[in-house]
């Protein structure tokens, strides 16, 4: 495909806008039927319209089960349909309104949260409504989050929909903290860019027609994949007041080059993905706020609006944009699209000046994130291949936490960089020679893309370690390919100063398993490592023990609690596989390869994801 | 004294936005200040907007149009 910059603008005409009751309506007992609150909130919906129309961009209207209340708001979707092609969609964010109260019971508003009962209660009387008032039903749907439970119903029952905002990409604990632990939306570990949803998990991409779940996800805004990373991603997003909550905006200016920057390297992506590159903007009309939103005063959310609009609107004079509808999307996507291609995305630092490079891969098997500031490091890593059953909302395990677990989280479970003791999740390497030892981790490069067939690699620049009496330069190629769920790392000695000096190379991964922060029980994991001398195991007991075996082909571990085999593994016959238990205070596994290498060698090892039961 | 309230635009605490918390500040009207309910805060509009912009080190390239990815 040529550069195709496809962009999806949605809008939702919202009754009681989230934050408008609690923002606006401070000092006044709540009254969610207030008259005012209704008619700000058509007003907004009138302005976002208007203004994608004026930039002849099309939108995808989300009707929200408050509005199919509201003759003037279905009136208005129409009109748009009809005039600018606009598709009418349905919306499970917006419930909240006197009808939905008095006929749940409750107040709570996040669909995926519900029990599986009311989940299909909702479906079915927001489906039902939307039929009534427009004849037929929604091509599209979505809420901040879709867990596969409801989307699998969704489609069962009304198989026409096709598209689905499922998921808001790193809206996790980190969105609970800058909230004050009261914003409950935690689903880290999906994909930043649409994907097929597998019917076992909405994170993992089905792999195949039997995974399929019908529909094409789409992530609730475009997030910028380095900032989002370590920050509250409502800040750095394809949304224009979502930029200036994080302050970045010149205040005398009104300026905000950033949003348009994060927009520019989204269509940068195209590079790593066949051509193809996508946005998705959704500003929900609490954001519009008359009143204004924190700093901002309304004249400058509303100018956000507008220049974000006209951003696209611009783009699309240009032939460099594609604005479609969901549905249109949808199609547009399993035309282009295979189960098996993935998503790629090297993405530098825009915002903070820092020369930091991150590599972030998604494919029906894993989520990856390698960091270039750290040698190649894999600092993130979520195990798709086993598409976790994971039901989420009242009745359920996970009330709330719908994130998919990780094995590897730099961030929530530490990274190269420990306090005193233990061990941090990460995948690198380390380098020894005469009682020296460098981690990979602390060689900062940078990386170039190429495709191969299948293959997706990333090649580091060189980087040079100094010994006391010997330099030794690495280069690093890693290696994704597609339907492997692996990822291959391949080291090379490219120079020594002493040619005949022999160091030793200790590729490892030191991981865990979790959703936050915090540690989980490890008990009931198995390390083991097995090669043509036999096998090793360790049951996981904190005990701090380790195994080790010459001429091993892998070192692996299965961890139950998340169905899960993770293994290191490797082509050579003459090294040293090993596996380290860890204790209390490092609730950590660690598997590992260590082989003496000679100028000009070439190590190999693999890191494989499995399901496992 | 009596309760305090939001002012005229919904400021948030410029020390917490620092540490990546979101925490809406109130107006006491009688020392005529916002303050934080999380952390010590406290400062007249001036101070936090002040404080605002210095919240804006953190991004370094806030002001730069980029157009090289590579
Ligand atoms: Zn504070």
């Amino acid at each position: 495909m040529d550069n195709t910059f496809v962009v999806n603008i949605i809008h939702r005409p919202e009754m009681v806008p989230e934050y408008a009751e609690k923002v606006t309506g401070q000092g006044k007992a709540e009254d969610i039927g207030r008259k005012a609150l209704l008619t700000e909130s058509l007003d907004i919906f009138k302005f976002q319209q208007e203004t994608a129309h004026k930039n002849g961009l099309k939108v995808t209207i989300q009707m929200t089960y408050a509005s199919l209340f509201n003759d003037e708001a279905c009136e208005l979707a129409k009109k748009d349909h009809e005039q600018y092609g606009d598709e009418i969609a349905l919306s499970l964010l917006g419930l909240p309104c006197k009808e939905f109260r008095e006929k749940y019971k409750t107040k709570d508003f996040c669909i995926w949260m519900f029990s599986m009962e009311d989940k299909k209660s909702i479906v079915d009387d927001v489906f039902g409504k939307f039929y009534d008032r427009f004849g037929f039903y929604p091509e599209s749907t979505g809420s901040y989050y879709m867990d596969a439970e409801l989307t699998n119903y969704i489609k069962e029952k009304y198989p026409m929909v096709k598209c689905a905002v499922a998921t808001c990409w790193e809206e996790g604990p980190k969105a609970y903290h800058t909230c004050n632990n009261s914003w409950y939306t935690l689903f880290d570990g999906g994909p930043w860019n649409p994907w097929i949803p597998s019917k076992q998990n909405t994170h993992a991409p089905a792999a195949n027609e039997a995974e399929d779940s019908g529909i094409v996800a789409i992530p609730h805004l475009s997030r910028d994949l380095l900032a989002c990373y370590d920050g509250n991603g409502s800040n750095f997003g394809t949304h224009p007041q979502n930029v200036l909550r994080g302050m970045i905006y010149d205040t005398k200016t009104w300026e905000y080059p950033y949003l348009y920057n994060l927009i520019d390297q989204y269509r940068y992506l195209a590079k790593f993905n066949n051509g193809y590159s996508y946005n998705m903007m959704f500003v929900g009309p609490g954001w519009l706020n008359k009143m204004g939103r924190w700093e901002q005063p309304y004249e400058l959310l509303k100018k956000s609006y507008e220049d974000g609009m006209a951003y696209y609107g611009e783009l699309k004079k240009k032939g460099e944009l594609i604005d479609m509808t969901m549905a249109e999307f949808a199609d547009f996507y399993r035309k282009n699209k295979s189960y098996e291609e993935p998503e790629c995305a090297l993405w530098k630092d825009i915002l903070y000046g820092s020369d930091k490079q991150l590599f972030w891969y998604a494919d029906p098997y894993m989520r990856a994130c390698v960091n270039m500031d750290q040698g190649g490091a894999v600092v993130d890593l979520r195990p798709y291949a086993s598409k976790i059953k994971w039901e989420v909302g009242i009745g359920t395990k996970h009330v709330q936490d719908a994130s998919y677990p990780f094995l590897i989280q730099e961030k929530y479970r530490a990274g190269y960089f420990t306090h005193y003791a233990g061990e941090g999740t990460v995948r690198s390497a380390k380098v020894s020679y005469n009682g020296e030892e460098v981690d990979l981790c602390l060689c900062r490069t940078h990386a170039t893309f190429s495709q191969e067939g299948k293959k997706r690699i990333l090649t580091l620049d060189p980087v040079e370690i100094e010994f006391y009496d010997l330099t030794v330069k690495i280069g690093t190629r890693i290696i994704f390919e597609e339907g492997s769920s692996n990822i291959q790392h391949e080291r090379t000695i490219l120079e020594m100063s002493n040619p005949d000096a022999e160091v030793e190379i200790n590729e490892y991964i030191v991981a865990c398993y979790g959703t936050t922060e915090y540690p989980e029980d490890m008990t009931g994991i198995t390390l083991g490592v097995i090669g043509d001398n036999g096998e090793k195991t360790i049951n996981y007991e904190y005990k701090c023990r380790d195994e080790k075996l010459e001429g091993a082909s892998d070192a692996f571990a299965v961890i139950p609690a998340i169905d899960t085999k993770v293994s290191l593994s490797t082509d050579s016959k003459e090294g040293l596989g090993y596996i380290e238990e860890g204790y209390a205070f490092s609730p950590m596994f660690k598997l590992g390869y260590k082989k003496h290498i000679s100028d000009k060698e070439v190590i190999k090892t693999w890191l494989n994801l499995e399901k496992a039961n | 004294m009596a309760q305090s309230g939001k002012g005229k635009l919904n400021y948030r605490c410029p020390l917490c936005f620092m540490r990546d918390l979101d925490i809406d500040m109130f107006y006491d009207k009688d020392k005529k200040e916002y303050y934080c309910l999380r952390c010590q805060y406290t400062g007249d509009e001036a101070d936090v907007l002040a404080k605002n912009e210095i919240i804006r080190i953190k991004y370094g390239r806030m002001y730069d149009r980029i157009t090289d990815f590579d």
